[in-house]
């Protein structure tokens, strides 16, 4: 019958169409809002903003955001300088107690947030590595970019939390077991990686704005990097040649410094990042007094200030209603705006580079020259300082003013006190006195849950 | 594979049109060429025992789809061959089936048939079966249930009717999603933002995209918009629930859940009728907690000073130092005590002749609410249905196209919703507005407040807008062989303005805030197409059904949110052009396609077992490559044992009996589309791309495995009739964020884990008819659900998101509870265990489980009809337990009211506001001593109605006619203290409403 004959011609042509179409009317084009990452690294413009995505998203993770958890507010307790202004928030009283339980969320959010950015820097090493649609001095850009990125993570790892696993690819099925490599091996990759990305990047700020990292940021941090690891001539070299960058870099009024690009900013962060139409940063909103901010400075740091440095006050104000007086980080003036975007938050400064030459250059025996970059600060904060320090001090005495002068200049920012205390080994005479206070307080405790998830993460002594 | 896939588009649509140019061909050729017998026109009049007339009987060429319905007299008219077997049947008659000889006039009387629900048919997705020949566990309402009742949503109305269905109206507001689940809950991810329980919801054969529209208004943002909304509830002609392997597995990756088959009404082959339809009504919050006034209010806040022994001073006693302490307001009144005045009206047409039928259906709807302010809900609905079939009955054309447009006003309050606000408010805090009838700001600023109904100036209009279209084509290839293609289209948009002005805030605030608005467009579309073969064939005392068929599946869903800040004039707030800034929140739109094969086989002998065999292979983008395809299948069977001779001969009284049961898997593909790809995403902030998961190329399906067992049975030749089912679904393979430390970047990936939830659970429905004269109706049934839901098996659950969730060999809606000792003698405050001993309380002690979800659950439908006088009764009821009321407010002492008896509790602890006493609150307040009652049964729905008799409608010119009275919600009895015990929490219950119409057919 010649239906049936159609009917089989038909059904034939379904069958057909069926089985050999099925996979491929199954592939959807990849949505507007995402990226396959094999595309994202097929041009200049597209991995560019991948890089841009790290920087913004440095702005939301908290170790470097700047809110309550981040290192400024947890280090700032864990040193002598910041308290919680009320003892309801368990969290905080672990940090300012040296008490640390190895449950605390703000342990385990500074190592959640930087390892994501060190997945972020890998990722895009990846990525730059595998494309060949990406022109060479974007390339070397980016790598330089993602390179200083990861090495300043690892840096604060490793200060936080003593050995801590180096992250060097996004393979999970590796990095889910990996194990916590040496102190001075993750220090080895640091350096590594700064002198890397000395060597690609340039020293110009793309765009004039210094939240993006130019070969300058890769040299102050490197010169930090070798004062910790005290090889006083490199520190003494690589700081001198920030500073000697005059034409980028000087020291401004007291009340410029954090001021969004500028002159004495390195690398800071953009509240860009938070994607929103508020403005300020969140140090601003972390510190600046109110009825509901919880971090307040101690009040015996606050009293370290004579009355006549501009610093104190400048950059500490007091905050008082029915419940609370206080004083506290005054450094960021903006504490919520929607408006224009005026400050910043300053990672690497210039104050901090002459601090890092004054120290090498006492250990090198340059007192004098010590004394000159002192002085620098000192100046700056309208302390007539030739005057006040003896020329003749002994390393150990240098070593004590600048030690006060970097609690002065750099409080509440970065942890620099945390990491000072730790790596001069004075923090048992400094924090003694906290009665639940023990040596092995200088390291955090490597959080419960990785460890739980991670059975090759061994814990620090103490916990 | 863009280009592949364009091939391939035309290649479907290629065969597609050839199929109809195909059908259309035959259809117009074939009457030249009779293939068979000369066809010839048979007709007659059909009349019940007493020798009247019934209208709308169906006549069916029996196996061939063609069909005719007898008009208000009777009469019918139908083409068939000598030879064919007409087939009589009509709702609560015994069906009548008559070969053809060589005669033209076929005159039938029916008799009426008690168990004639049996013939019924139901819709079981891809094909059809009755009640009595059903092997797969399938629940049915029908429009008599729905059309009348004065809600929004139409799931609303399955409420109480269905075993094992379990649906939540989660507030009174309308429009709000209700929660709906078939047997209890599948999947572990159950957020608003990735739901793994929702069923697959088919309209008219067209899947549709079910999932709430997320909406900003706070008052609704926890359950969202339900795109259903938009369907005409009186278009509806019934609602099919498929809960069984048997009745789910032929929908595959998207059963598990089960499905929900609306479908709307047809027109019939008579004479062209108009209905129309009018009801208006009103409704108010069902329950108030009973709170306490001022006096008492205050004399427990003052105790609580004392038992501090704490001078109340400004600062803390703002309610005793500065608010009038003689001033009392039932806040409660004020802010949800309004009354939703509701209309509906509808209006339809139908008619037709042999050949061709339609209808059309027109309504209105339009709902107040119970808020302050002027806001309400309307909707409009059209639906148009056309079914044609050609002369010789071989084609048949079926096209359904329903459009819905709803506009919805809701209250954007600033923070907590309008209703918890009010019940935690004190009686005797100032009033909202200033005697000029503005916001009053001062009095509540004294008091270190912010006017809790500073939201009234903020408005969000929600309009939606909603298109279905199917086709169903069928042509008969030959004797037992049809060919079909289902085609639909839906086209769903909706967009929320949500418009903040100043005036919303404090003028003290006005500084620091910005008039600002958010628009959310949401947009989905789908298109379906889905060519069948149909194949039956009778042999013997065998017959056979087999379909097979293919799905071919798109969708695009899309959504854009934008936020604009900074408007200088109120008017202008919402066009973004005048906005200071403008952020885009979210702009993405989704793709997602589905491609299937499936089959079906159905036998049976004798009309005596039944065998019913279902099988898909199913295709989703939603997977990585190599997972894309699975397989699913079940098998059903059914045995009428009342038909053997053994049982029928010896138990006289047994009408009816059948056995069946049903194994086979589902599986659950709401996991969210492009997982597996490896991919950046745009940042919040412009210009940035950041991979924001880490990504596996090999997750797939959630794997359901549900097996069956039921007996079915009547009794007193139908009189009473009862369905007893036993299930046991368990769904496994679980996609879950699997734990990862945190040195891979992130601290999950989704993974498919060996995860296993089990719902098992006895269903139990009895329907009698009590009492059957030709005055006095009774009927009544009774559905009793009891299920149970466990965590089967959860490997290194301590390590992941759920550990404080879930908790292995216990139901997923839990709470895990402190266990509560007691009130300390000495500080007269809670304490509870520390069960460890550790001196902290935290999840380790948390050792008391209580579940939240249902013991049991039912409903009981008593129908009366007296002569032209009408009632139906229906009582919802559900056994569970929920947190108590006293804890929903706050500690005793602290500045919030209380419910009443709070005073009298031994079980409280003192009025205190120490930290302590605080502290023991929180820790009471998710212990033990929360579990409470909150069992409830409720009128769900009464209705009464009235025909108007023949000699009143003959005058009007009417054939039909009728008044009616709907009450909903009218009673609620629980020991529940709070609002609405079917969902637990300070939220808006649902509305008590009666409503009055008229119905008039021409």
């Amino acid at each position: 019958m010649k239906i049936s004959i159609n009917i089989k011609r038909l059904l034939f042509l379904m069958g057909t169409c069926l089985l050999a179409s099925c996979e491929s009317f199954l592939e959807v084009d990849v949505p507007d809002d995402k990226m396959v990452t094999e595309t994202v690294f097929a041009s200049d413009e597209t991995a560019e903003s991948a890089m841009q995505g790290i920087y913004y998203q440095l702005f939301n993770a908290t170790f470097s955001g700047g809110t309550t958890s981040s290192i400024s507010v947890l280090g700032g307790l864990s040193a002598d300088l910041l308290q919680p202004v009320t003892s309801n928030n368990a969290f905080l009283v672990e940090f300012s107690e040296n008490e640390i339980f190895t449950e605390n969320t703000g342990v385990l959010a500074i190592w959640r947030s930087t390892y994501n950015i060190v997945y972020l820097a890998n990722n895009l090493l990846e990525g730059i590595e595998n494309s060949t649609g990406i022109s060479e001095p974007v390339r070397d850009r980016l790598e330089g970019e993602a390179l200083f990125i990861r090495a300043f993570c690892h840096f604060y790892l490793v200060n936080l939390y003593g050995d801590v696993p180096l992250v060097l690819s996004t393979d999970y099925d590796k990095n889910s077991l990996i194990p916590r490599t040496e102190t001075s091996q993750v220090y080895e990759q640091i350096i590594l990686d700064l002198e890397r990305a000395r060597e690609v990047l340039d020293e110009d700020y793309i765009n004039n704005e210094r939240y993006y990292v130019n070969r300058y940021a890769a040299t102050a941090l490197l010169a930090r990097v070798n004062l910790y690891q005290e090889n006083w001539n490199q520190a003494e070299e690589l700081s001198s040649e920030v500073i000697d960058a005059s034409s980028l870099y000087s020291l401004p009024s007291l009340n410029e410094v954090f001021l969004a690009n500028s002159s004495e900013a390195i690398w800071q962060i953009s509240p860009a990042g938070r994607g929103n139409i508020l403005t300020s940063t969140n140090e601003g909103y972390t510190f600046i007094g109110s009825s509901s901010t919880s971090i307040k400075l101690n009040p015996e740091f606050v009293s370290t200030l004579d009355s006549s440095d501009l610093r104190s006050t400048s950059w500490i104000g007091h905050f008082s209603n029915e419940n609370y007086e206080y004083d506290f980080v005054h450094k960021y003036k903006d504490r919520s705006s929607i408006n224009n975007i005026t400050e910043y938050a300053t990672v690497l400064r210039l104050g901090e580079q002459y601090l890092i030459r004054a120290e090498a250059r006492a250990n090198l025996g340059n007192i004098s020259g010590a004394i000159d970059d002192i002085s620098k600060i000192r100046e700056r904060a309208g302390i007539d300082s030739t005057s006040d320090i003896d020329p003749n001090l002994n390393l150990s005495e240098i070593m004590d003013l600048v030690m006060k002068e970097r609690a002065k200049e750099l409080f509440a920012e970065w942890g620099h006190r945390w990491l000072d205390l730790k790596r001069l080994e004075n923090a048992t005479e400094v924090l003694g006195e906290t009665p639940t206070w023990q040596e092995t307080d200088v390291l955090y405790p490597i959080p419960a849950e990785e460890r739980s998830k991670n059975p090759n993460l061994g814990q620090n002594p103490g916990y | 594979m863009k280009n592949n896939y364009s091939r391939l588009k035309w290649v479907a649509l290629i065969i597609l049109g050839g199929i109809l140019f195909f059908l259309s061909k035959a259809a117009n050729a074939a009457p030249t060429t009779p293939l068979f017998q000369q066809q010839q026109e048979v007709s007659g009049i059909v009349t019940d025992t007493n020798g009247l007339p019934i209208p709308g009987v169906s006549i069916i060429v029996k196996n061939t789809t063609r069909g005719v319905v007898t008009n208000l007299d009777g009469e019918y008219s139908i083409p068939a061959a000598p030879g064919d077997t007409l087939v009589f049947s009509y709702l609560g008659f015994k069906p009548v089936e008559i070969v053809l000889q060589q005669q033209q006039q076929v005159n039938v009387e029916m008799e009426e048939d008690i168990s004639a629900l049996g013939e019924v048919e139901i819709n079981a997705g891809y094909y059809n079966t009755t009640e009595r020949e059903r092997t797969g566990s399938i629940a049915r309402v029908t429009s008599e249930d729905i059309e009348l009742q004065p809600i929004v949503n139409p799931i609303q109305a399955l409420q109480g009717r269905m075993a094992g269905v379990e649906i939540t109206q989660r507030g009174g507001a309308p429009g709000m999603a209700p929660k709906i689940r078939i047997r209890g809950q599948n999947s572990l991810r159950d957020t608003q933002n990735d739901n793994g329980n929702l069923p697959l919801y088919i309209i008219d054969g067209v899947p549709i995209n079910s999932a709430p529209i997320p909406s900003y208004t706070v008052d609704i943002s926890n359950t969202g918009i339900d795109p259903l909304n938009t369907i005409g509830l009186s278009n509806i002609a019934s609602i099919e629930i498929l809960k069984d392997a048997d009745a789910t597995a032929i929908y595959g990756s998207r059963g598990a859940n089960g499905v929900v088959l609306i479908t709307t009404k047809r027109g019939y082959a008579k004479k062209t009728a108009v209905s129309a339809r009018y009801y208006s009504g009103m409704g108010q919050a069902s329950r108030k907690m009973d709170l306490l006034n001022t006096q008492e209010y205050i004399s427990i806040r003052e105790q609580a000073f004392e038992n501090d022994g704490v001078e109340p001073i400004v600062s803390n006693a703002f309610d005793l130092l500065v608010w009038d302490r003689d001033r009392y307001t039932d806040w409660q009144k004020d802010f949800f005590g309004g009354t939703a005045e509701i209309q509906n009206a509808q209006l339809s047409v139908s008619g037709g002749n042999k050949n061709t039928s339609l209808r059309l259906g027109s309504g209105y709807h339009k709902e107040g609410t119970v808020y302050p302010g002027d806001l309400d809900y309307q909707k409009v609905t059209t639906s148009l249905q056309v079914n044609h079939t050609s002369d010789n009955g071989k084609f048949n054309m079926d096209i359904s196209l329903n459009y819905g447009a709803d506009t919805n006003n809701f209250l954007h309050s600033l923070n907590s919703s309008l209703v918890s606000t009010a019940v935690n408010l004190p009686p005797n805090a100032p009033s909202i507005y200033n005697e000029d009838g503005t916001l009053n700001w001062e009095d509540w600023e004294a008091g270190n407040r912010t006017n809790p109904l500073a939201g009234l100036y903020n408005t969000s209009t929600t309009k939606s807008e909603n298109l279905l279209a199917n086709a169903g084509l069928f042509y008969e290839l030959m004797k037992g062989l049809r060919l079909r293609a289902n085609l639909g289209y839906t086209n769903y948009n909706s967009d929320e303005l949500l418009k903040m002005p100043k005036r919303s805030y404090n003028p003290e605030n006005w500084g620091s805030v910005s008039a600002r608005s958010i628009n959310s467009i949401v947009g989905r579309k789908s298109w379906l197409a889905e060519p069948q073969l149909i194949f039956n064939k009778q042999f013997g005392q065998n017959e056979l059904d087999v379909l097979i068929g293919a799905t071919f599946q798109q969708n695009s869903d899309s959504r854009i949110t934008m936020s604009g800040y900074g408007y200088s004039a109120e008017a202008q707030i919402g066009n973004l052009m005048v906005a200071e800034d403008v952020i885009v929140n979210t702009d993405r739109t989704i793709d997602y396609r589905y491609n299937a094969l499936f089959a079906r086989i159905g036998y049976n002998w004798e009309k005596k077992l039944f065998l019913n065999l279902t099988a898909r292979r199913d295709g989703s983008s939603r997977f990585g490559s190599n997972k894309r395809f699975a397989n699913f299948g079940a098998v059903g069977a059914a045995w009428i044992f009342s038909e053997e001779n053994f049982i029928s001969d010896n138990l006289t009284f047994l009408s009816f009996g059948k056995l069946r049961g049903s194994f086979g898997t589902t599986g659950n593909d709401q996991i969210g589309d492009y997982g597996y790809l490896d991919a950046y995403e745009s940042t919040q902030a412009p210009g940035g791309l950041i991979p924001i998961q880490l990504t596996n190329p090999n997750y797939s399906w959630e794997e359901n495995r549900k097996i069956e067992a039921a007996i079915s049975l009547g009794f007193f030749e139908d009189k009473l009739n009862t369905e007893v089912s036993w299930y046991r679904n368990r769904s496994s393979n679980q996609l879950v964020g699997f734990p990862l430390p945190s040195t891979t970047g992130f601290n999950t990936i989704l993974a498919n884990l060996p995860a296993t939830v089990q719902n098992t659970g006895w269903e139990f429905v009895f329907t009698s008819r009590n009492i059957s004269t030709r005055d006095f109706n009774w009927r009544t049934s009774f559905n009793i659900s009891f299920p149970r839901n466990k965590l089967l098996e959860f490997p290194d659950i301590e390590q992941t998101a759920y550990a404080n969730i879930y908790r292995i060999g216990e139901p997923l809606n839990i709470n895990l509870l402190y266990r509560y000792i007691g009130i300390d003698p000495e500080t007269g405050l809670y304490s509870v265990a520390d069960i460890n001993n550790d001196g902290s309380f935290d999840y380790q002690d948390r050792t008391v489980v209580r579940n939240n979800g249902r013991n049991y659950f039912g409903g009981i439908d008593n129908t009366f009809i007296y002569k032209n006088f009408s009632a139906q009764f229906l009582w919802e009821f559900v056994k569970q337990k929920g947190r108590s009321a006293f804890f929903q407010t706050g500690n005793v002492g602290n500045i919030v009211n209380q419910l009443q008896g709070v005073a009298d509790s031994n079980n409280l602890q003192v009025p205190s506001q120490t930290t302590l006493a605080g502290r023991q609150y929180t820790l009471a307040s998710n212990s033990s001593l929360t579990t409470t009652d909150a069992s409830f049964l409720r009128l769900k729905t009464f209705s009464v109605a009235y025909n108007f008799p023949q000699v009143f409608t003959q005058r009007i010119g009417s054939t039909n006619g009728r008044i009616f009275l709907n009450g909903q919600n009218l009673l609620t009895f629980t020991p529940y203290k709070g609002l609405d015990p079917q969902d637990i929490g300070t939220y808006l219950p649902v509305l008590r409403t009666v409503t009055t119409g008229i119905e008039l057919t021409f």
